[in-house]
């Protein structure tokens, strides 16, 4: 029994000095810790960095009403931004202008400048890729123009700027990338890659110029490290439909045959196969896209129960996709001859060896991969009206 | 009755001196043949008290006899019209004392009494002692009765369904109550008496053919190596009996509730009465078992299932979550989803207190509130709930001293700890959730793994009458699991919780037993 009474009372002796170790105490209140929500890089006049850091401001939200006010353009956030030659220098500089300690954890949303961008981004990636705060899943954007511009906005919707831009990208319109996407991206056998490219919506007449809203507007191309050029949204749908990345789309046609009239579906399922082929020394790519959804919008006469105006209707928007998809091939792969289709990597998994005798050569073969498409749509679900509505029935077509 | 010699004037030893002799053997003072000296020995044994009644009076008109008892412990009234009118009353000669007694005296229990030890013991639970003229014995009379507390439902263990009767103070009510519900001849009760002082009758109740014999010649021993001046509550018995006595966690399970110690009783654990309080001992005893309510087996099986699972849950969380709290909010930042952050870093904005001394203030008020609660009078109690939700919500966070975030904490914590059924088991996982939120805020979310294995390894290592106090976990009895990771109804408690590695009365009932429409077929 003492022999038991003296272990606890070890262990609690233990526990005592263990409080009085210099490095227990390495905690920090949350009160001592500068939130930063977004980082923007631009590039500076001369050779370095410009860095801002969005920073949430607690005492902005209120302590007493409890967080019941937020939004509604009140600003919540201060923008802080240091020159330096890299990140690492310029944090340290920003950290003279903050009294509490940047904390990375919680950063969401990396904003790059595009003057930035086409400087080429590989030293500053290190960065965020070493330090153990910054998320892996942080979103990575481009911006056009400067990028501390998207941080300065005060969004009416969310409470903050890098709020919006996070929720923006996880609605997946254009491309989401995060950034170890982007790092995988950069450093795969394709040397491109490819990040959602954000533009402000200018704000309406009579309200301050903070209140724009940053929209995704396309997406921006990267070969090697450095950004040669952007894409339209439209474009880039069809990067979507080749990188297997679409998810929701809505496709509004008109049919060959349709006297007036659009229709609109929302294909919802998708199965996406890219199998990369080499056919008598020719490089070719077959994708396969089966894809069904529901019918949204009918503004055609046409009465989508009978299966030959269906099947119609699946075709024009299978046209329609197909269109998309060379769309994106002809700016993509024929422009800019940037690999952010992944195609590198497909033929390096499926003819490792051919590919390792073109490797050095990727940019001039790149170009000439043929895309073969095959493309089904099914449209499952006409919605809750089988015919269209709001003509008279002799006027539908029925054959 | 150790002491008793010391009263006689017959020993000259201290009386610690005979606390510290292994040696029990009880000194018997054999009465003499003369009346007259045993009532004067007596009168020397209890002077200086006022309660004890030495009656002298002639039975029959001539035998001179004396009749002791203590005020209060015997019906007087009955000792009136049963004793004394019929020996007073003049009768034919010839007639001995014991066919007087046998022809005039209507009195169930009579027991003749030896020694001076014995007529002590008579006199203490209420028995009179009636010494007469050339008789070298004497006579105790079963007419003991003293104030007892009706029956009450147990306020600690209130339930909704359930018999609603609890036990007294009193042992003989306590030891009817067990027999009326197991009416077999198999329960056994035996008798010990603990506290040379109090002279309290300790009981040991269990059923014989289902108890485990290691487990109760344990017992036997456990309950007899007990030297000790008074018992005045079981908890005595407890701590003198307890396998590890510096743990936090008990190891006995207490009640006052007749069908709660029945149940434990059919399991083949033992359980020990204890004269003068409602609160009835279990043994062995495992941590599961403590969880359980007796509730559980009277409520459907599904919903016990489910409140046993929110119950383990809670239970966990009364223990790590101020410190789980404050090992999040000091070292690990990124672990918060960020919106819900931004609500916490903007309500903590004005706490002046780091987390770790923000949660201790609000724990440790917690737990003075919570005790003051208990202990004020009743007609106090209210006015100090009032004032304690004030102080501890509603006006501490206004004032700015801790944050919106850490009231819920605490109240989720208050309430999880009295989802417990049992009292003592809530104590110790409240008591060790102050080290567990010291190692937090030392040492974060690695500081409360230390803590969880420290406690894991201690629960693995302490045992109750040498059962696992983790059974059928640790070690693992699937079989066990029946009646611990869900309660399954009663047509599948078909085996009894097994409790060492003898061979022990296994099933508790007919195999098969699920009832339905065709079971008859």
């Amino acid at each position: 029994m003492k022999h038991k009474a003296l272990i606890v009372g070890r262990i609690a002796a233990l526990l005592g000095i263990l409080q009085m170790l210099c490095g227990c105490w390495d905690r920090t209140e949350i009160n001592d810790m500068a939130l930063v929500t977004a980082a923007a890089i631009d590039k500076d006049e001369r050779d370095g960095i410009e860095l801002s850091l969005q920073v949430f401001m607690p005492r902005a939200l209120g302590s007493n009403s409890g967080g019941s006010q937020g939004g509604g353009g009140q600003k919540l956030t201060l923008v802080r931004s240091s020159r330096g030659q890299n990140i690492a220098d310029a944090v340290s500089k920003i950290q003279t202008k903050l009294p509490r300690k940047v904390f990375w954890g919680h950063c969401k949303v990396f904003v790059l400048g595009e003057e930035f961008a086409r400087k080429g981004v590989r030293e500053e990636m290190d960065f965020l890729a070493r330090h153990p705060q910054p998320r892996e899943r942080a979103y990575m954007f481009v911006s056009k123009g400067k990028a501390i511009e998207t941080l300065n906005l005060l969004p009416p919707l969310e409470r903050y700027s890098a709020d919006m831009m996070r929720k923006l990208s996880e609605l997946k319109i254009g491309l989401k990338v995060t950034m170890k996407d982007f790092i995988i991206m950069l450093g795969g056998d394709s040397k491109a890659a490819a990040l959602p490219m954000l533009d402000i919506l200018p704000p309406e007449e009579g309200e301050q110029p903070s209140q724009g809203v940053p929209y995704i507007a396309g997406t921006a191309v990267f070969k090697e490290d450095k950004l040669i050029g952007d894409i339209t949204l439209q474009t880039t749908r069809g990067v979507l439909w080749l990188t297997k990345k679409m998810e929701k789309a809505t496709i509004t046609v008109r049919p060959k045959d349709a006297k007036s009239g659009f229709i609109t579906i929302n294909p919802n399922h998708h199965v996406i196969h890219q199998t990369p082929r080499i056919v008598n020394g020719k490089w070719q790519v077959l994708l396969s896209i089966q894809t069904s959804g529901d019918l949204v919008q009918n503004g055609t006469n046409w009465d989508p129960m009978n299966l030959d105006l269906l099947h119609a209707m699946e075709a024009a928007v299978q046209d329609s996709i197909k269109d998309k998809i060379e769309l994106a091939l002809d700016e993509v792969q024929k422009t800019m001859k940037a690999d952010i289709l992944g195609f590198a990597e497909d033929f390096h998994r499926s003819y490792p060896r051919q590919w390792g005798r073109v490797k050095n050569r990727w940019d001039e073969v790149y170009p000439t991969i043929q895309v073969k498409t095959d493309i089904h749509v099914n449209i499952r679900r006409p919605g809750l009206s089988t015919v269209p509505v709001a003509i008279p029935e002799d006027e539908v077509k029925k054959k | 009755m150790r002491n008793l010699h010391r009263l006689l004037g017959q020993s000259k030893k201290p009386y610690f001196r005979s606390v510290q002799q292994p040696s029990r053997a009880a000194t018997t003072s054999p009465l003499s043949n003369d009346q007259q000296t045993n009532v004067e020995t007596l009168r020397k044994i209890y002077s200086n008290s006022v309660d004890v009644v030495f009656r002298s009076f002639l039975i029959g008109g001539k035998t001179q006899a004396t009749l002791i008892y203590i005020e209060g412990l015997s019906d007087t009234e009955e000792i009136n019209t049963n004793l004394l009118r019929p020996l007073m009353e003049e009768f034919e000669e010839g007639l001995s004392l014991r066919q007087l007694f046998e022809k005039k005296v209507n009195i169930s229990k009579i027991d003749a009494l030896s020694t001076y030890e014995d007529c002590v013991e008579a006199l203490s639970v209420g028995k009179p002692v009636l010494f007469h003229e050339g008789d070298s014995s004497g006579y105790a009379l079963g007419l003991n009765r003293w104030d007892k507390r009706a029956i009450e439902e147990p306020e600690a263990e209130a339930g909704i369904r359930g018999p609603r009767e609890g036990f007294t103070e009193t042992i003989s009510v306590s030891t009817a109550q067990l027999r009326r519900i197991i009416k077999s001849p198999a329960l056994k009760i035996e008798p010990v008496k603990i506290g040379s002082y109090t002279q309290t009758q300790v009981l040991i109740s269990y059923v014989e053919g289902i108890v485990d014999k290691n487990i109760l010649e344990e017992v036997r021993t456990r309950l007899s190596r007990i030297e000790i001046d008074g018992v005045l509550e079981s908890s005595y018995v407890e701590e003198m009996i307890e396998d590890n006595p510096f743990s936090p966690f008990p190891q006995v399970k207490t009640t006052e509730r007749p069908d709660t110690a029945c149940n434990a009783i059919l399991e083949g654990r033992v359980a020990i009465l204890t004269e003068g309080t409602p609160f009835v001992l279990i043994v062995p005893t495992t941590l599961f078992s403590l969880l359980q309510s007796q509730e559980d087996y009277y409520q459907r099986f599904l919903i016990s299932t489910l409140i046993r699972w929110l119950r383990y849950t809670f239970v966990t969380l009364s223990m790590l979550l101020p410190s789980l709290y404050v090992a999040i909010l000091t070292f690990h930042l990124e672990m918060v989803p960020t919106s819900l952050l931004i609500t916490m870093s903007a309500s903590r904005e004005s706490v002046p207190f780091p987390a770790l001394v923000e949660a201790l203030l609000m724990e440790v008020t917690f737990e003075v509130l919570r005790e003051a609660g208990v202990r004020l009078p009743k007609q106090v109690g209210a006015a100090v709930s009032i004032v304690g939700a004030l102080v501890i919500g509603q006006a501490a966070v206004q004032a700015g001293i801790v944050s919106a975030p850490m009231v819920i904490v605490v109240a989720i914590t208050g309430i999880a700890s009295f989802m417990v059924p049992r009292y003592n088991i809530g104590i110790a996982f409240r008591i060790l959730r102050f080290p567990v939120m010291f190692l937090a805020g030392a040492l974060g979310l690695l500081g409360i793994m230390l803590g969880l294995i420290a406690i894991l390894i201690h629960l693995c290592n302490l045992r109750s009458f040498g059962i696992p106090y983790l059974s059928p976990i640790a070690p693992f009895r699937s079989a066990d699991l029946k009646d611990v990771a869900m309660r399954a109804p009663w047509w599948m408690m078909n085996t009894r919780p097994h409790q060492t590695e003898e061979e022990f009365n296994q099933y508790r009932q007919a195999p098969a037993q699920k009832p339905g429409p065709d079971r008859n077929k």
